[in-house]
Formats: C-alpha cells, sequence, structure tokens
C-alpha cells in the first residue's frame, strides 16, 4: 500500500531524510513540466526542479498538509522558474539571430495539408511564437502559461503566483494582448 | 449593449466571460467575427512540446538533491538548541518581571496600608475565621431555606436535608462557644438558636413532612433564617475590609 504524501513529509520532518526521495520521485515530471514551461529550455527546467525540491525540503516545517504536496510544490517551483526568468531579464531579444519584418513576413495559414510550405510556415509560427513569449515580463509569462497551457483559474494563478486574482487577469489580458499583436503579422489577420 | 473588448474576448476563450458577453456574441456579427480571430490566434499558440523525461527521471533528480539534505532531526538540534535558548530567556525574562511586579506591588501596598489606618486592620487570623463563618451562614441559610420550601414525602430530599444538618451541626457547635467566649451575644444566641433548629433535623430517626413543619412552627425557623441572614451580612463586611462595620467578630 502507497503512503500518502502527507504521511511521508512527517516521516521526513521526523528525521527520514530518505522518505524524501519518494515525493521527489513522485512529483518530479510535473514539476518538471511547468518549469519547461514557463523557463522555455530543459537546462533551466532541469536546474528549476532541482532547486524547488531543494526549497521545498528547507521549508518542508512550513508545509501545513492544507492542499496536497503535489500543489506546494508546484506553487514553489513557478516560483522559481518566476525567478529565474526575471533574473535572466527578457532574453527575447532574437535570440535566433532573426530580425523580424512584419510586413515580410506575413502570411496565410489556409490549409491544413502537411506540405513542405505548410511545415517551414508552421517551424516559423512556432520560432515567433517563441521570441513573442519571451517579450512577456515574467509575470504575464508565467500567468499566461498556468492559464493557457496548465488550464489553472484565476484564482489558482493569483494564489500561485501570490498576487490578487484582478492582478492574476489583468497579466493574463495583457499577455494574450502582447502575444496577438507580435503574432498578427505571421496570421496576417490576428 | 456595446462591442465586447479585447479582454472580454479573452475571457470567452477562457470561459470564464459572463452571460451577457455569451449573449451579445450571438447575436453580433462583427463580435463574432473578432473573435473568431482571437480564438484562432489563442489555438494556435501550442506548447513547445515538453522533452520527455524517463522513468528513472525522479531517481536522477534525487541523487543529485540527497546529498544536500540534512536529516531534520540533526538539522533541529542546532535550530531547536537556538530556538530553545531563546525560549528559556524568554521565560527567565518574564520571570523577573512578574517577581518586581509582584514586589513592587507588595511595597507600595504597605505603604498605602500604613498611611490609611494600621490599626483599624484585622490580624489575618481574624479575616481567615470570618471568611469560614461566612460559608457557615450561608450553609446554615441554604438549609433553612430548604427546611421553608421542604414538606413533601420525598425520603430522598429528606435525608439529604438531615445529612446537611449533621455536617452542619458540628461546626455550629464550635462557632457558638467561640462566639460566647468572645463575648459576641448577638452571634452566640442566633447560633445556639440555629442550633436548636439543626439538632431537631440531625437527630430525627424518621425525618417526615409532618416532623419538619412540627420544626418550623415551633422553632420559628423564619426568624432564625433572617437573624442568620443579618449576621451573614455583617461578617460579609467585616470581611469586605477593615472598618467597614463594627462589632463583635469572633
Amino acid at each position: 500500500m502507497q503512503r500518502s504524501d502527507h504521511s511521508i513529509v512527517l516521516a521526513v520532518l521526523a528525521g527520514n531524510k530518505e522518505a524524501y526521495g519518494a515525493l521527489v520521485r513522485a512529483h518530479s515530471a510535473s514539476v518538471f513540466r511547468v518549469a519547461f514551461r514557463i523557463a522555455g529550455n530543459e537546462a533551466d527546467a532541469e536546474e528549476i526542479v532541482q532547486e524547488a525540491f531543494l526549497r521545498g525540503y528547507q521549508r518542508l516545517e512550513s508545509y501545513q498538509g492544507r492542499s496536497g504536496f503535489g500543489t506546494w510544490i508546484y506553487r514553489i517551483a513557478v516560483n522559481c522558474a518566476l525567478n529565474r526568468i526575471s533574473q535572466t531579464g527578457v532574453e527575447a531579444e532574437y535570440r535566433h539571430g532573426e530580425d523580424r519584418d512584419p510586413e515580410e513576413k506575413t502570411v496565410q495559414v489556409a490549409t491544413k495539408d502537411a506540405d513542405p510550405e505548410r511545415v517551414l510556415l508552421s517551424r516559423e509560427i512556432s520560432a515567433a511564437q517563441d521570441i513573442a513569449m519571451r517579450r512577456l515580463t515574467p509575470i504575464e509569462k508565467s500567468a499566461f502559461v498556468l492559464r493557457h497551457l496548465e488550464e489553472r483559474s484565476t484564482n489558482e494563478i493569483a494564489e500561485v503566483l501570490n498576487i490578487a486574482p484582478n492582478a492574476a487577469k489583468q497579466a493574463v489580458f495583457r499577455a494574450v494582448q502582447k502575444l496577438r499583436r507580435e503574432l498578427a503579422p505571421l496570421r496576417g489577420n490576428a | 449593449m456595446s462591442h465586447l473588448t479585447d479582454d472580454e474576448m479573452t475571457e470567452l476563450y477562457y470561459a470564464e466571460s459572463t452571460s451577457a458577453s455569451d449573449a451579445h456574441l450571438r447575436v453580433c456579427r462583427e463580435c463574432s467575427a473578432q473573435y473568431s480571430k482571437v480564438k484562432r490566434t489563442l489555438d494556435a499558440i501550442g506548447s513547445t512540446p515538453v522533452p520527455q523525461r524517463g522513468a528513472d527521471y525522479g531517481d536522477r533528480v534525487w541523487e543529485t538533491l540527497q546529498p544536500q539534505l540534512m536529516p531534520f532531526e540533526k538539522k533541529a538540534g542546532g535550530w531547536r538548541g537556538w530556538a530553545n535558548w531563546k525560549a528559556v530567556e524568554v521565560v527567565a525574562s518574564c520571570a523577573v518581571l512578574l517577581t518586581a511586579v509582584f514586589l513592587g506591588g507588595r511595597y507600595w501596598e504597605r505603604i498605602s496600608t500604613n498611611k490609611t489606618n494600621i490599626a483599624s486592620a484585622p490580624p489575618a487570623t481574624q479575616r481567615v475565621i470570618l471568611v469560614v463563618l461566612t460559608d457557615h451562614l450561608d450553609r446554615t441559610e441554604r438549609l433553612l431555606v430548604q427546611l421553608e420550601h421542604a414538606g413533601s414525602k420525598d425520603r430522598t430530599a429528606n435525608a439529604e436535608l438531615q445529612s446537611e444538618a449533621q455536617e452542619l451541626l458540628a461546626s455550629n457547635r464550635l462557632y457558638r462557644v467561640t462566639a460566647s467566649n468572645a463575648g459576641d451575644r448577638e452571634l452566640a444566641g442566633a447560633l445556639d438558636r440555629l442550633e436548636g433548629v439543626l439538632a431537631e433535623i440531625a437527630n430525627d430517626p424518621q425525618l417526615s413532612a409532618a416532623d419538619i413543619e412540627r420544626v418550623r412552627k415551633d422553632m420559628n425557623t423564619k426568624g432564625i433564617l433572617f437573624e442568620i441572614r443579618v449576621l451573614r451580612t455583617r461578617s460579609s463586611d467585616q470581611e469586605s475590609g477593615p472598618g467597614a462595620a463594627k462589632g463583635a467578630t469572633i
């Protein structure tokens, strides 16, 4: 029979350090997923996972079991990711070495056929999206990732980011506006 | 309703909109067209595929993490030790403060008492006696009140009354003798009359409603109750402070 996360936490607090391994194994994948989505690259995501579990261990005495351990460590991971992208700054300044002229890059994606041209366009859209995401502020990006990719509610986002629900909603709005503006040339009509 | 804003359309997309926005979208072609664009854009923003981690990913994370962690008990030794010292410090400070307040209060009280009237303060033993006497008078008053309202054929209630009378009888004798020796005739007289009632109740082999009625009539228990109330008030006054009531006390 599997032990509950809460009982594992109690065991760890009682001095059984090894028990924490079970929590790490159980939640590493979900922590990595959100870390990758916010940080945008594997190396950073790996470090965020390490940092999140380390911080989690250090703060374990403050864990009160009101929410599941998974939710708790998820919040820590989002904050670690947020700190990391805040520290590195807006690194979107054309990491790909492509300066973009919106007029030149305006395209229409009108067909779903998987022809080479469409694959190319799809890659281009993906790259543009990547750049657009990097131009968001850390809070906007985190809020958007949580809303759009992690499908969290406004209240959950607010709780995870430790901001007011209205601030969380506004961050999502701003992110959507910026992304639409950035991607408009590619879609031609957004 | 005016046209939907971009933010309202975003809310619609994430299913956090109001019903009014929904309704407007159904009837307004312009907003509907605009919303389609918003939806297409947001639909197109997919996640870059998250690189798959192997089944052993958790193990690898743990292997890297494990050496950096200190077991809680070991860690607690330092931290909790410090916390314990802090607690001891706080407790010691509180104790010193309380002692200072207590001694200061006593000193202040002594000065105040000396200033007011040293002679009028009753000795401590006398205060104790007054407290005990007041308690005895309280109990006898309750018993007399019960006696006034007794008369039922409830043998259990009568037995309780008798038991209480037996207890009070012994102590009442002591108080009466003491009051008599102290020359407090008023108190000694009242306690004497009370003793008669208590003795009648306590020593009746089969206390019945008729017996109680007889005691009430023959011994004027109402009058004794009144006397006890007066005495209790007097002893309470004496107990509450010097000079509150004058007269003999035991």
